[in-house]
């Protein structure tokens, strides 16, 4: 028989017990996010006669845009290691895993709101439900890059089998920072607007579409999006990480990054239905 | 505490009236659970209101508790504490069993999705495994009655529909605890009948259940206690016709409200109303069957007023359930008395209001005056249970 307790700052009071606690949480809730991340999927195709393609159509712009700045030389992308539309294609395909699951782990808990103040479960699982649609639309996108192999005469790197764990830390950092954001979010409307406008900015901060020539470069020394981008890449096109020092402290950032705003989140979460 | 369902210490909830206060202290309390702290929670700052405050009970497993109140009294607040929704800021809350809750229907479903997706996603929600909605699926769809529109979306459906298949899926999740909102009043008659008799029948399996409602009737028959809510205090607590009947005295929409709020002006006034027994006894508490006498004593303040005396029996909360007008007549100045011959007082067991008053016509147009009493029905032995209707008549069973 369950036996539940509510009290004023009940998480708070559980100390260090919360992590258990947050562990338990998160398994027991593995089905409804399974639940949660089709009702998304299914209803946001639903009604749109290209359905997935929208997936790829994004892309496809914003490298038809430097692709176009590349040959009338107004931009000079230099030495790329592959066929560029491939290598900006590889770029905007992680960045987009950040960027999109971002800003919609952002407003995930806003947009559901009448469902928070009117249902108990564990809210967490609306911000992990739309970074698995972030995560799909990545793997729809992963069939484009496969067919720009078949396209240029490109055989990737044995290392490509390396690729999907070199994403993990952009996902927890995703993840990690969706949390805190959308809680953020709940109180402060503004939040969302913002992290939009400070990804799109961002991105071009990083190398996403254009390769680093620097090593040096201040961006990449100082942005740790930078190694947790292009390192994934790297496994692609040359077969190895070029730095790969930068890519293991980022990711070490990450993953702290993660269970910081996953603590912060059960902590401060019981506060939000109420702000909705 | 091994029978108790639900425990409820002291529990208060404050909010806060302006949006700009919203923001402000849900930043300051977000930052402080950030940093590990505390919430101030138990006290109030400026612009914040407690919307419950020092709300106890107690529930026994498969007692059901009725929370009335008028619109604001915090009795949907109560409902999502108990529910986890909102944490309390004071006191505390023990539940033991699991706990369904029906807030609002519909709530958790996705207006793009056909009906049967959104019982998974819905029944995931509450949080039933897909093992546990394979197995009861049929009988979620049969007792929602969706019938064809199961695979069309649920924009589609009527409210009633949505309401339906909304409560059949939090009902078929087996709570131990079971909260229900006034969410009941949407669906139609049949519906309704259909929903109660599962509610009786998930008490009996020892569900635990709190239901909100304006319906008195609904509260009168299905529960055990009753808590009246008024501006987020415990107003009463007790049966559901004690409550009921404070409930609908404090509130100004009673049956001739007008009439008792122009007393002093008013031409004729009711002075006292009277059931007496066949030997002319006064009595409070009558059998359905008996003969009783009515008197009304009245005192006019006008010569050859003309009008019709009436009495009128209603239900605790007001309904009325029937009436009588006598003939015209014209009153003179002074004191007098009306009888009122009534051969069976025809109501099942339980608490009844009766009204006397004067009125210029059978419209009753102007109501110049009207009093009330109350009156007890004692049990009938054809009808022990009163849940099942509110007349008493007299019939002959050949078998």
């Amino acid at each position: 028989m369950d036996y539940i307790v509510y009290e004023p700052n009940k998480n708070v009071k559980l100390g260090l017990k919360i992590w258990p606690a947050m562990f338990r949480e998160l398994v027991g809730s593995r089905e409804l996010i399974w639940r949660l991340f089709v009702r998304n999927w299914s209803a946001k195709y639903k009604q749109a006669v290209l359905g997935y393609l929208w997936a790829i159509i994004m892309p496809f712009i914003a490298i038809g845009t430097f692709v176009f700045l590349n040959r009338v030389g107004v931009l000079n992308i230099g030495e790329t290691g592959a066929p560029y539309p491939l290598f900006a294609l590889i770029g905007l395909t992680v960045w987009q895993l950040f960027a999109t699951g971002l800003n919609s782990g952002c407003q995930s808990l806003v947009a559901s709101g009448g469902m928070i103040s009117k249902i108990n479960f564990p809210i967490e699982v609306l911000v992990i439900a739309s970074l698995a649609q972030a995560i799909f639309e990545f793997l729809v996108k992963f069939i484009l890059i496969v067919i720009f192999f078949i396209v240029f005469k490109f055989i990737p790197a044995w290392t490509i089998v390396l690729f999907p764990l070199a994403i993990i830390p952009i996902v927890l950092l995703t993840l990690g920072l969706s949390l805190f954001f959308s809680l953020v979010n709940g109180v402060l409307r503004d939040t969302a607007n913002a992290v939009s406008v400070i990804t799109t900015f961002l991105m071009f901060l990083t190398p996403v579409l254009y390769p680093l020539k620097d090593k040096a470069n201040l961006f990449f020394k100082f942005n740790p999006l930078a190694p947790l981008v292009v390192a994934p890449r790297d496994l692609i096109i040359y077969g190895h990480i070029k730095e790969p020092v930068s890519f293991l402290m980022a990711s070490t950032l990450s993953i702290l990054i993660f269970f910081i705003c996953w603590r912060i989140f059960y902590l401060a979460k019981t506060k939000i239905p109420e702000r909705l | 505490m091994p029978n108790t369902a639900i425990k409820a210490e002291n529990i208060s909830k404050k909010f806060s009236k302006s949006l700009n206060h919203v923001m402000l202290y849900g930043a300051e309390d977000v930052s402080k659970n950030i940093f590990g702290m505390p919430a101030p929670t138990d006290r109030l700052r400026k612009g914040e209101f407690w919307a419950v405050e020092d709300v106890s009970f107690q529930l026994e497993k498969g007692q059901t508790l009725g929370i009335i109140g008028p619109n604001g009294a915090g009795k949907t607040t109560v409902l999502k504490m108990l529910n986890g929704i909102f944490m309390p800021d004071k006191g505390r809350i023990e539940l033991s069993g699991r706990v369904g809750a029906l807030i609002q229907v519909g709530a958790g479903f996705h207006p793009m999705l056909t009906g049967r997706e959104n019982v998974y996603v819905y029944g995931a929600i509450l949080g039933m495994s897909k093992k546990e909605i394979d197995k009861k699926f049929d009988e979620i769809v049969d007792f929602a009655e969706i019938g064809d529109f199961l695979d069309a979306p649920v924009r589609h459906y009527s409210s009633g529909m949505y309401v339906r298949l909304g409560f059949s899926i939090a009902v078929h999740c087996d709570p131990d605890i079971m909260l229900v909102d006034e969410v009941l009043a949407v669906g139609d008659a049949r519906f309704y009948s259909k929903c109660t008799a599962k509610i009786n029948e998930m008490t009996t399996k020892d569900t635990t259940i709190v239901l909100v409602s304006h319906n008195m009737w609904l509260i009168q028959t299905m529960c055990d206690n009753v808590i009246l809510l008024k501006d987020g205090n415990i107003s009463k607590t007790g049966g559901p016709v004690e409550c009921i009947y404070e409930y609908s005295e404090s509130e100004t929409v009673m049956l001739f409200a007008s009439a008792q709020d122009k007393k002093n002006v008013a031409p004729i006034i009711i002075k006292n109303i009277v059931i007496q027994d066949t030997s002319g006894k006064v009595t409070e508490e009558v059998a359905p069957e008996e003969m009783v006498e009515v008197n009304i004593r009245y005192d006019s303040k006008q010569d050859k007023l003309k009008g019709v005396f009436f009495i009128r029996a209603a239900t605790p909360a007001g309904y009325p359930l029937y009436t009588s007008y006598s003939k015209e007549v014209d009153i003179n100045r002074g004191e007098g008395k009306c009888v009122v011959e009534v051969p069976s007082i025809s109501l099942l067991r339980g608490e009844y209001r009766l009204w006397a008053g004067f009125s210029d016509g059978k419209d009753e147009n102007t109501i110049y005056a009207a009093e009330q009493i109350k009156f007890k029905v004692s049990q009938s032995p054809d009808c022990p249970d009163p849940k099942f209707g509110i007349f008493w008549n007299k019939v002959n069973w050949q078998i």
